[in-house]
């Protein structure tokens, strides 16, 4: 993975069969730029012939190519860092036309290709299995259309979320997916991994945001699918490709639904002494007729860290904290408010803060998300590596998947640090642990798979959010029936007939033929 | 295989008739009747409520109807979850009612509550005034369950609120039209009943003074969850049995939430106008005319029905162009979405001229117009689902690779599906 911006990336541990591990550790904000790298000092070896080096250049121009070894070994990861493979070109397109010339020439070649935005992709879905052309997006960020009257705008798939948000600021508008990557990752991303974010237990994932996508298939041909206006006759095709995780093909345009803001909100923290107390609380919100705007939980471990890093006030003592969130119009919130402190108190909780904002800008507002959302980064501070779960359980199997979380870890004698978005029953363990240390590693594997079969017992599933990538391809038959999966690759087959669009990934026996045509930089045994 | 002259084995909508009729009581008797008649060489007709049989294009070979109301059984309502799941069988109304024994509810409107099944709501995309606030169908839906045209259950999604593992099947059978696969149990989002609901009646004298109202309303500090508009033809079917005030246009405002909230938005949306002659239906007041905006959508005064879809900001300019004099309209102005009747007994011949030139105006907009009623004789040379879409190509490649055989619901839907 890149090492540019703030972010430090680490993890070189390897012969870890089932790939279930992530584990970064960030010095501060995340910041993956995969522009301002520290080149590593590998030697160059281009793999790939140099004429289909100069076809891609005559393609792109020689700025947006890189082809050397020590360019490219940057790119042998995203955020999923357990598992590596180095693309034998990168190129940075910056149309759909050009999009369109580097899929037809990988389709004259028959050389395997796979999309990437920013990179902060958890389940390793830009890996490039079996080297190849990866077609990085980045290049393609320009904000194209913002219509507030008619809600929508049209975005390249490179604008990074946060962008989006910041070009909408006092417009009364904003897109509401808010992935805590939101400063890093890109809409092209988003779109393919039907993220979510804190907010969306009111305001729902990506895939209810999204009206219209600009596809290139691995054939090369565009498919204009959904658009400005609702409902378009023929099957909901935009629908269908959001989540596709980069298996479809390119998506080269976005054209995003648009929020009106709330006009207020009051975003209370509880206190908790212990984490059980906590997820009852989630539950008797819930229950209680509620509809929070977000509803997130950090525990012990996550309180400390994240208050070393950041000093908002978190009282380190306390089991757990929920940031809770009503929005709407100001009229009932004090009401809701009152309520909801109600509940926490009722489960022998107490509220130490209660913030009523007008704009999502008041700067005890800021802080208390700016917290919450860096949570991860903070993270490194208590472990230099670490491994981020990502499960889901129905809300009110919170308390028990809790529960048993902190038996998995007592089992295998590791820290869990839990910081999630609990409204959704959306969980995030985070595993700590030393990777010079194998026989930790393979404990963080197992209690892991622990985790998340836990997960899928409860009748939940074992990604919210992340996606399956290459990391948890092998939970689909879990989760799935042999007909589901029939059904699914029937139609991957489809839009990508030949395999090569982001070979292996997401279905497990994936299309099987494809060659691997180099070993790549596989993670170091 | 020939079309059946009698009535007697079921009807499949215009004026085509089932071989026979199936009403399985299983998942997997309704798998078997796939197999078996599909064996036969015949193709299936899903239906539920039948309350929309003749919507689509015409039926285009002999075939069999499979009436799903038997699979009509609750499976799972975690009611602290917020979700249910349910055989698609199950009528919206009979949902309702299961739901808010909980006080809570699913955030669909659609016209004859009574009689049209969730798999019916679901495969047509039906939507209502509160769509506007509240999502599409499509927004409701976590997970699906289908019988393929192969036999095979098929599920995509799940039954939690969040899941990314694997693909969109829910959205991709939403809208669907049964031409992909037979829905057989849905997971949905469920919501709290709100608090408080009402809905505000303003009368406007022409288009021209109702148009800043609507751009208003759009930035309004309130937050309506229906934006509707009808004309003078529309505001007297939905309005009229219900003693509200008829004017050449009115602009509907819905507000659902606490009762502070919607007490504020009432009032503010009053003084944001600057009217004071409007009617406001609150509390349960408020359900006769909820139903009757939804029920509306379903109105038969005519020969034809049409959906314009377009950008928001288009709908005045739009229905502008449309004889008022002639077409019940009613807008989901918030959405862009323009439902328009013709009206009275008059020649179809009188209204497919403005189909062309209203639709040329929409797919302009970067839209389209389909009729969601239509003679059957008309159809064909009509086009019901619009002006084709350079997209439909994919979706014919998608109908092959789910349906290879080609028999659900053969000639309803897009192109050649
Ligand atoms: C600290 C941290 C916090 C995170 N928090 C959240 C969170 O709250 N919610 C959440 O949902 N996720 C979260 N993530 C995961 C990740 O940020 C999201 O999955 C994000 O959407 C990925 O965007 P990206 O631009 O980095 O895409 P990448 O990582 O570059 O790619 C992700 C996938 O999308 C595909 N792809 C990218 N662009 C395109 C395109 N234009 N066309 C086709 N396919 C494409 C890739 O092939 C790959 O499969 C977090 C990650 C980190 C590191």
């Amino acid at each position: 993975m890149n090492q540019g911006g703030s972010g430090r990336v680490s993890g070189r541990v390897g012969g870890t069969e089932g790939g279930l591990l992530f584990y970064l550790s960030f010095d501060t904000d995340l910041q993956v730029g995969s522009e301002n790298h520290t080149p590593m000092s590998v030697a160059s070896t281009p793999s790939l012939s140099s004429r289909i080096v100069s076809e891609l250049t005559a393609i792109v121009g020689a700025e947006n190519v890189l082809h050397q070894r020590d360019e490219l070994v940057v790119y042998e990861c995203d955020g999923y860092v357990i598992e590596k493979s180095v693309p034998d070109v990168v190129v940075f397109p910056t149309s759909t036309e050009q999009v369109v010339g580097v899929v037809k020439l990988c389709e004259r070649h028959q050389l395997p290709f796979v999309p990437r935005g920013a990179g902060t992709s958890l389940a390793g879905g830009t890996l490039a299995v079996g080297g190849g052309v990866m077609l990085c997006l980045t290049r393609m960020k320009r904000i194209l259309e913002i219509n507030t009257r008619d809600r929508y705008a049209i975005v390249e798939p490179g604008v990074v979320n946060l962008w989006l948000t910041r070009a909408l600021a006092g417009t009364g508008f904003h897109y509401a997916p808010d992935p805590s990557s939101q400063s890093a990752c890109t809409i092209g991303g988003n779109v393919a991994t039907n993220s979510g974010g804190p907010h969306t237990l009111k305001y729902g994932v990506t895939v209810n945001h999204v009206r219209g996508v600009e596809l290139v298939l691995p054939d090369g041909s565009v498919v204009q699918a959904g658009g400005v206006t609702e409902d378009n006759p023929g099957y909901d095709l935009a629908g269908l490709i959001v989540g596709h995780e980069g298996t479809f093909g390119v998506a080269t345009k976005v054209t995003v639904g648009l929020t009106r803001d709330p006009e207020a909100g009051r975003t209370l923290l509880g206190v908790f002494e212990s984490v059980d107390a906590a997820t009852e609380t989630v539950s008797g919100i819930i229950a209680a007729g509620i509809v929070p705007a977000a509803l997130e939980m950090l525990d012990n471990l996550m309180i400390q860290a994240v208050e070393k890093a950041f000093h908002f006030g978190f009282p380190t003592e306390a089991g757990a904290v929920l940031i809770i969130e009503v929005d709407g119009l100001d009229a009932g919130l004090d009401r809701e408010a009152q309520a909801i402190a109600e509940i926490v108190r009722t489960h022998g909780g107490s509220v130490s803060k209660s913030i009523s904002w007008r704009t999502r800008k008041e700067p005890e507002y800021v802080a208390i998300w700016k917290s919450r959302k860096s949570a991860f980064g903070a993270i490194g501070r208590l472990s230099p590596t670490f491994c981020t779960q990502d499960g889901v359980v129905p809300r009110t199997k919170l308390p028990h998947i809790l529960r048993h979380i902190t038996r998995v870890g007592e089992r295998h004698g590791l820290r869990i640090a839990n910081v999630f978005h609990a409204g959704d029953g959306n969980i995030h363990p985070i595993l700590l642990f030393d990777e010079r240390d194998p026989d930790q590693v393979k404990r963080v594997l197992v209690a892991s798979h622990e985790i998340l079969e836990e997960c899928i017992a409860v009748g939940g599933s074992v990604t919210g959010e992340h996606g399956i990538g290459v990391e948890k391809m092998e939970f689909m038959p879990q989760l799935f029936t042999p007909e589901d999966l029939a059904t699914m690759v029937a139609l991957r087959n489809m839009f990508n007939p030949t395999g090569r669009c982001s070979p292996d990934k997401m279905l497990p026996g994936g299309a099987g033929c494809i060659e691997r045509k180099s070993p790549g930089h596989r993670a170091s045994a | 295989m020939t079309w059946p002259e009698s009535p007697l084995g079921g009807r499949l909508g215009d004026g085509r008739f089932a071989i026979a009729t199936d009403r399985p009581e299983t998942v997997d008797a309704l798998r078997q009747a796939v197999v078996a008649r599909v064996g036969e060489g015949l193709a299936l007709y899903p239906q539920g409520g039948a309350t929309a049989l003749d919507y689509g294009g015409v039926p285009r070979a002999p075939g069999i109807a499979l009436d799903t109301r038997s699979l009509n059984q609750v499976i799972d309502y975690p009611a602290a979850d917020m979700t249910i799941t349910v055989e698609a069988g199950i009528t919206l109304g009979m949902l309702r009612s299961v739901l808010a024994a909980e006080k809570q509810r699913v955030q669909l409107d659609a016209p004859h509550p009574d009689r049209a099944t969730l798999g019916g709501v679901f495969a047509t995309n039906t939507r209502g005034p509160r769509s506007f606030g509240l999502g599409r169908p499509r927004d409701q839906v976590i997970g699906v369950s289908f019988v393929t045209s192969e036999g095979n259950l098929v599920k995509g999604g799940g039954r939690v609120v969040k899941n990314v593992a694997g693909y969109d099947f829910p959205r991709l059978l939403t809208g669907s039209m049964g031409t992909l696969g037979i829905l057989t149990q849905l997971t949905l989002k469920v919501r709290p009943i709100p608090e408080s609901s009402a809905l505000v009646w303003v009368p406007f004298t022409s288009l021209d003074s109702a148009a800043p109202a609507l751009d208003r309303l759009n930035i309004s500090a309130t937050r309506p969850v229906a934006v509707e508009l009808l004309n003078r033809l529309g505001s007297r079917l939905a309005g009229e049995a219900l003693g509200l005030p008829i004017e050449d246009w009115t602009l509907v405002a819905g507000f659902e939430d606490n009762t502070e909230s919607v007490e504020w938005q009432v009032n503010r949306l009053m003084i944001e106008l600057g009217r004071t002659n409007i009617v406001i239906r609150e509390g349960t007041s408020s359900d006769p005319l909820w139903s009757a905006l939804t029920e509306l959508q379903a109105a038969e005064v005519g020969p034809l029905s049409f959906v314009a879809n377009l950008r928001p900001s288009s709908v005045v300019s739009f229905v502008k162009e449309v004889d008022s004099s002639r077409w019940a309209l009613q807008a989901h102005a918030g959405n862009g979405i323009v439902r328009g009747h013709a009206t009275g007994t008059s020649e179809l011949e009188g209204f497919a001229p403005d189909v062309a030139r209203l639709r040329a105006l929409a797919v302009r907009d970067g839209g389209n117009l389909i009729l969601s009623r239509c003679p059957t004789e008309a159809k064909a040379e009509l086009g019901v689902w619009g002006e084709p879409r350079a997209d439909w190509n994919i979706a014919e490649r998608i109908k092959k690779t789910l349906d290879p055989a080609g028999v659900l619901n053969p000639g309803r839907f897009v192109g050649t599906i």
